[in-house]
């Protein structure tokens, strides 16, 4: 029998299955469903950005008529005064975000365990309480949504398992093996063969549904390479569960007994094995409840404060060498004002520092996880994934290091401009604009 | 009915593949709720720590003013429950610290999930994991061929001819099947038990029993259902599709489909419409005509004529306290109506999803499951709330010190002693009881029960005609 043939057999047997017919309509509307919910909330995001941004723009508005009246500043706030670099850079609506990847609506990952959208300030932090997640709802984060990730990491296998259960078995228990050995030559090529049919059916649904995530947000136009990774990870994912199945389906004897062999693997590679890892890391590093963070916000803070001049000063030289023969440093009746301006610098330090070991625990974490892929394939695809989609833990910490980034330009320009005694008007408020919104 | 179930015992503790995945099975849940418990223990003993930490600091307060200990505040940490070892439920997707200071409700941070990347989409190897998804797939693969072997074997003509009843042996059938799962489920029980032996007390144990009930009923779905369609199909093979197939619906597209579904029609706001909201009704006062000048004003005016005096420097308190609390309790207003506004989304989004224990059994089991374990969003709802009320009255020591410790209006510098600091009371948690909360459950259980008393029915109506070859 030529390969041809098997094929045309097998189409026939497959759409005569009733049960193998719903199961890959239910995996196409499940995995049609997740795409939508992908592309459902990179709109969102997109769409809180953009209205983020149109507030930002109204405020700088208000601002920049202070310049335009020669007015200081708001006049029920006498202390503020919009020409110093201080109160400039504090007004000029400094916002970093985490553009959502159109590729995206393949697979959520962990973008609903982050914010995307932050307030940079020279106070601020990539740890502050405003870096959170949106307001959702826990026990649907903990069962997670339904996306296209999910269908095929979890559901594709499932298929898979449907369509192929009584492949070579069901003629075995019915007595038909012997004669399609006299008819075929080879059954392992004619099980091969089988097993093939349905492996490129489900890689041409997957390859139709990953076109149509694509139609619904804007990967072909700002992520094409992004649909070339999510296509190859998906096809090595069907391919690892066809392997496994093809095996068992090879050793195999009976229909009942290679089905619960298929459940018992994916049952294993699916919720065992992903659930003993995140056990078995959560007991060696444990969550951290920042206290460290919280010592560096409040008591190590005030001793920084509590400081002499000199220690202080001499922090501040290190820090920007530009400032060490700057006018005020010259001007001794003025270094005290500046030097009370310019405590995020060193305030700033400490964050850092205190900041430094919660992300080495946290990659020490990941380092376990990783450690893991070669018994957990699962976590390894799901990571994958979420790393083409820009949902990956690391794309977050990406994101932190740039706001990071940008809490460390704007304190070294206010600090620098600050005992430099530039004097903002409309043109350097709007560069500042530019040279702090820039990453 | 004995006899035959006596019988299946006989007949199921002979099958070596049964013992094999049984004890497999047992293996990993002792493994699991060994790992549970430790787990809680490792959190409970950092929590712990954190919190002596921070009371230390507290406590060491030499002398400071209290309005700026407001601010300096404390912070309060999410204690691991006893029964999260069983269930975790949303602990891992919540955060873990909250910041309790003055003039601001804040919001819960830090979730474990946030510390790492991605490892598992079921949660860690707790108990329920096994429970939920692993135990009621072993009691499906028991029962489906349990009355369709015995056709094909004619076993079944056999017993029928000797007087058995076909409905009397289904319901036998179903209850070997359903006790084996009841075996496992009571080992779980006796081991979470030997490992917590001695934090064990009424509520916890009120809880276990209730949770028990929900998976003892379910499993009852599970093996009835499995039972009737082994009995209804002459085929073995489908009645084993057509359940593992209800089994995905069930455990896999429903609980997701439908929890999505349901935070699309009860929609929560944005984090920034929701801070922007607050702010507004901060700054502009709750019904938009009450602005903070004009408060403080009244505030003012009273005050000087309750004490009899023309200015506020003659009053004998400091009148910075009384603005500071009557601006707290203003803005505690705010809070209310805004994170009361968020609790009763998240109270529609759970009725609608328990709802959908009608189309799925599973979904009232997981309900149940996480509220027993105290594990849910209820429970994590209540806790917030009890740590707002601790806040509240925290600021209100402070601010009373403010007021009436002995400074005077315009005096920021006046500090209290250490005395006082460590007069104010600490934050305690006080577990939530199960009866305060147990209306909540109610529907998950009648549903269960429902689906129970309809697979009941089933087992005696499906099984009249059945065919005994």
């Amino acid at each position: 029998m030529k390969g041809l043939s098997i094929f045309l057999y097998e189409w026939k047997h497959f759409v005569r299955s009733p049960f193998k017919l719903v199961a890959l309509l239910l995996f196409v509307v499940a995995a049609g469903y997740g795409l939508h919910n992908g592309a459902s909330l990179y709109e969102e995001q997109l769409a809180q950005i953009q209205q983020i941004e149109q507030q930002i723009e109204e405020q700088r508005e208000e601002y920049m008529a202070y310049y335009k009246e020669g007015k200081p500043g708001p006049e029920n706030a006498p202390w503020i005064d919009m020409s110093t670099p201080f109160w400039s850079i504090w007004f000029n609506g400094t916002y970093h975000f985490k553009n959502p990847s159109p590729t995206m609506v393949y697979s959520m990952g962990q973008a609903e365990q982050y914010g995307f959208y932050k307030r940079v300030t020279f106070w601020a932090s990539p740890y502050d309480a405003d870096m959170t997640k949106e307001i959702a709802n826990p026990e649907r984060l903990q069962t997670g949504t339904l996306d296209f990730a999910f269908a095929l990491l979890f559901l594709l296998p499932l298929l898979l398992l449907i369509l192929l259960y009584n492949l070579k078995s069901m003629e075995a228990e019915q007595g038909f093996l012997p004669l399609i050995e006299v008819q075929t030559a080879a059954k392992y090529t004619w099980l091969l063969s089988r097993v093939a049919f349905y492996v490129g059916l489900v890689f041409l649904v997957l390859m139709g549904l990953l076109l149509y995530g694509a139609s619904l947000t804007t990967v072909f136009t700002s992520a094409a390479g992004g649909f070339g990774q999510i296509l190859l990870y998906s096809a090595l994912y069907l391919l690892f569960w066809a392997t496994i199945y093809y095996l068992l389906l090879f050793n195999g004897t009976t229909v009942m007994g290679n089905t619960l062999r298929m459940v018992g693997v994916w049952l294993i590679l699916a919720f065992l094995i992903p659930a003993g890892v995140h056990q078995w890391v959560s007991i060696e590093k444990p969550a951290n409840l920042m206290t460290d963070l919280i010592d560096a916000t409040r008591d190590e803070r005030q001793k920084l404060y509590d400081r002499p001049d000199s220690v202080i000063q001499a922090q501040l030289n290190d820090l920007f060498p530009e400032i060490v023969d700057s006018p005020v440093a010259r001007d001794s009746s003025k270094t005290s004002f500046a030097r009370s301006y310019s405590a995020s610098a060193y305030v700033n330090e400490l964050m850092k520092e205190s900041i430094a070991p919660i992300e080495a625990e946290n990659q020490v974490k990941n380092k376990l996880v990783r450690a893991s892929y070669w018994f957990n394939p699962l976590t390894y695809f799901q990571n994958r994934i979420n790393r083409i989609s820009q949902t990956h833990y690391d794309d977050y910490q990406a994101y932190r290091d740039e706001i990071q980034g940008l809490i460390d330009r704007q304190i070294q320009t206010m600090v620098v401009d600050t005992w430099n005694e530039v004097k903002v008007d409309q043109e350097k408020f709007v560069d500042y604009h530019k040279i702090l919104n820039t990453y | 009915m004995w006899q035959i179930i006596k019988n299946e015992w006989v007949y199921l503790s002979r099958n070596k593949t049964l013992l094999v995945v049984s004890s497999g099975f047992v293996l990993v849940l002792l493994v699991a709720v060994w790992l549970g418990h430790r787990q809680t223990q490792e959190q409970q003993q950092r929590y712990e720590l954190a919190q002596k930490e921070l009371r230390q600091q507290w406590e060491n307060i030499d002398g400071m003013n209290p309005h700026g200990a407001a601010h300096y505040g404390t912070y309060v940490f999410k204690p691991a429950g006893l029964l999260s070892s069983l269930d975790e439920g949303v602990n891992n997707v919540t955060g873990k610290v909250l910041r309790v200071e003055g003039h601001v409700q804040n919001e819960i941070v830090y979730s474990e999930a946030s510390q790492m990347q991605f490892v598992s989409k079921f949660g860690k190897l707790k108990t329920a994991l096994l429970l939920q998804y692993i135990l009621p797939l072993l009691l499906l693969f028991l029962a489906f061929h349990s009355v369709s072997s015995e056709k094909q074997n004619g076993r079944l003509k056999l017993l029928v001819l000797q007087g058995a009843k076909p409905s009397t042996l289904v319901w036998a059938k179903t209850l070997s099947v359903w006790s084996y799962g009841m075996l496992l489920l009571s080992l779980t029980f006796l081991v979470y038990l030997l490992f917590n032996g001695a934090s064990l007390n009424a509520e916890v144990i009120n809880r276990s029993l209730w949770f028990y009930l929900s998976y003892a009923l379910y499993y009852f779905v599970i093996s009835g259902l499995t039972v009737l369609f082994s009995a209804r199909w002459q085929n073995a093979t489908i009645a084993l599709t057509s359940m593992l197939g209800i089994w995905m619906l069930w455990t896999i597209f429903l609980p997701n489909i439908l929890l999505t579904s349901v935070e699309k029609w009860h929609e929560l706001p944005s984090r920034n419409a929701f801070q922007a909201a607050m702010k507004e009704d901060r700054s502009k006062g709750i019904d938009g005509h009450n602005p903070a000048d004009d408060r403080s004003k009244e505030l003012e005016d009273k005050t000087l004529s309750e004490y009899g005096v023309d200015s506020l420097s003659q009053l004998p308190i400091n009148f910075d306290g009384l603005v500071m609390q009557a601006d707290e309790e203003y803005g505690n207003q705010v809070w209310d109506k805004h994170f009361g506004n968020l609790r009763k989304v998240f109270t529609q989004q759970k009725q609608s999803y328990q709802l959908a224990g009608i189309l799925s059994p599973f979904i009232s089991l997981q309900n149940a499951s996480m509220g027993f374990s105290a594990s849910d969003n209820l429970h994590h709802q209540e806790f917030l709330a009890q740590v707002e009320h601790y806040r509240r009255g925290f600021i209100k020591t402070l601010n009373d010190k403010h007021a009436y410790g002995g400074s005077k209006t315009g005096d920021w510098g006046w500090e209290a002693d250490n005395d006082f600091f460590k007069s104010v009371p600490d934050y305690e948690y006080n577990s939530i009881a199960l009866n305060s909360v147990f209306g909540h459950y109610i529907p998950d259980l009648l549903l269960l029960a429902g689906w129970s008393l309809l697979i009941s029915l089933l087992l005696g109506v499906g099984t009249r005609k059945m065919q005994l070859i």
